[in-house]
């Protein structure tokens, strides 16, 4: 029950971007498309999942005093890794995210989960932390690259969804876009959850 | 506190210089594949294998210290035919190297070129890149004619821009020069 509950938490009650508004320098950079948000998110999650296994087992290994040191050099590595690894199978994909692939190290959700959440529970919560955390950045993303993209661009994950007289809005895609649509999703999300509460 | 330390950052590079090794030669041929492809297919004419799987790296000297230099070969096949050849040629330009990857045919006739990297002035050097300008190698062979025409060629080079022209014929020269022993070692 508890697991279930630290997933979920991560979907909507504390969904990174919108809610802890967390790891924005990603949000806004890399969601010029639903593609590149989807890819940026999966490859956060991987690197959250991973690191949150390996603090939570070694929790108790780790002094206090260098755990911030330790924390990083763990999340470092599995940074590098999907890094490699973008570069080895998905090329294109990891031509367009850039210099924001190696920057998932400084992502604030990443050590923010590890100090908060990893290093102070078992392995098989800091799983289910992981996961919540990664799927709501993920999706976030992919609903922040989506939108753009069918505003900007006309089309969704590369094919083309909207009437054919329909002239794009440019912006979308430049980074006042970015700051456009995350404002917007941050108030209705806000609206909705008061109304739940029954302001 | 430094051993636990010590050991992580150990682990890390442990890991990290296995995931290297691991995904080299993968990322080694991503990156050729969508770097360097483009200008592979537009300077040789058709085939229907994949020169970069079957590329060839051989030796063509050495440099001041002593190690050898190296260049791929991107074979090009119809069937197990060798039908051309493109490997990349540099040579100086006006602000430094223009790389010129060219495409060579079994006779040694140059079947195309593609420039892929130069630092010349925009506006004037930097149109060695238009077709108007690259189109005229075709055909090419290692004489005299590969020359701009203000030294007696064939090549009608970009006005205002003739050290950049130079250099592209300059690198397309070398590359002919070099053909014999490309055909000698990939065959």
């Amino acid at each position: 029950m508890r697991v279930v509950q630290e997933f979920t938490k991560g979907l909507w009650k504390e969904i990174p971007p919108f809610r802890l508004v967390l790891g924005l320098c990603p949000t806004l950079a890399v969601t010029t498309a639903g593609k590149n948000g989807l890819g940026m998110g999966l490859a956060t999650t991987f690197v959250l999942v991973c690191s949150n296994i390996l603090i939570s087992l070694l929790r108790k290994t780790i002094p206090s005093k260098v755990r911030i040191a330790a924390f990083i050099v763990v999340i470092a590595s599995f940074v590098v890794i999907v890094e490699l690894a973008m570069q080895a199978y998905f090329y294109p994909l990891y031509k367009i995210l850039g210099i924001f692939i190696p920057l998932i190290v400084v992502n604030c959700i990443i050590l923010g989960r590890a100090e908060a959440f990893a290093s102070k529970n078992s392995v098989l919560p800091s799983i289910a932390d992981g996961l919540g955390m990664g799927f709501g950045f993920t999706i976030s993303l992919t609903v922040l690259g989506s939108i753009r993209e069918i505003i900007g661009n006309g089309t969704l994950f590369g094919t083309s969804i909207m009437w054919s007289s329909f002239e794009p809005f440019g912006i979308m895609l430049k980074p006042p876009g970015a700051f456009l649509c995350l404002g917007l999703i941050l108030g209705l999300m806000n609206f909705i959850s008061s109304r739940q509460k029954g302001h | 506190m430094v051993v636990v330390l010590t050991v992580i950052c150990g682990a890390s590079g442990l890991v990290l210089s296995y995931t290297n090794k691991a995904t080299k030669a993968p990322r080694e041929y991503q990156l050729l594949k969508y770097v360097q492809e483009p200008s592979i297919k537009a300077v040789l004419n058709a085939y229907d294998n994949d020169p970069i799987k079957d590329r060839i790296t051989i030796k063509t000297g050495k440099d001041e210290k002593g190690n050898p230099v190296e260049k791929n070969i991107f074979p090009a096949k119809k069937g197990s035919k060798v039908v051309g050849y493109a490997y990349s040629s540099a040579a100086n330009g006006y602000h430094g190297l223009i790389d010129v990857m060219v495409g060579v045919d079994p006779e040694g006739k140059v079947t195309g070129i593609s420039i892929m990297t130069h630092s010349e002035t925009p506006g004037l050097g930097a149109k060695i890149v238009e077709p108007k300008f690259t189109k005229q190698f075709k055909g090419a062979t290692l004489s005299s004619e590969l020359n701009t025409t203000a030294k007696g060629g064939k090549i009608d080079g970009v006005s205002g821009a003739t050290h950049s022209s130079e250099g592209v014929v300059e690198a397309v020269r070398k590359a002919l020069e070099l053909f014999p022993k490309v055909k000698k070692e990939v065959g």
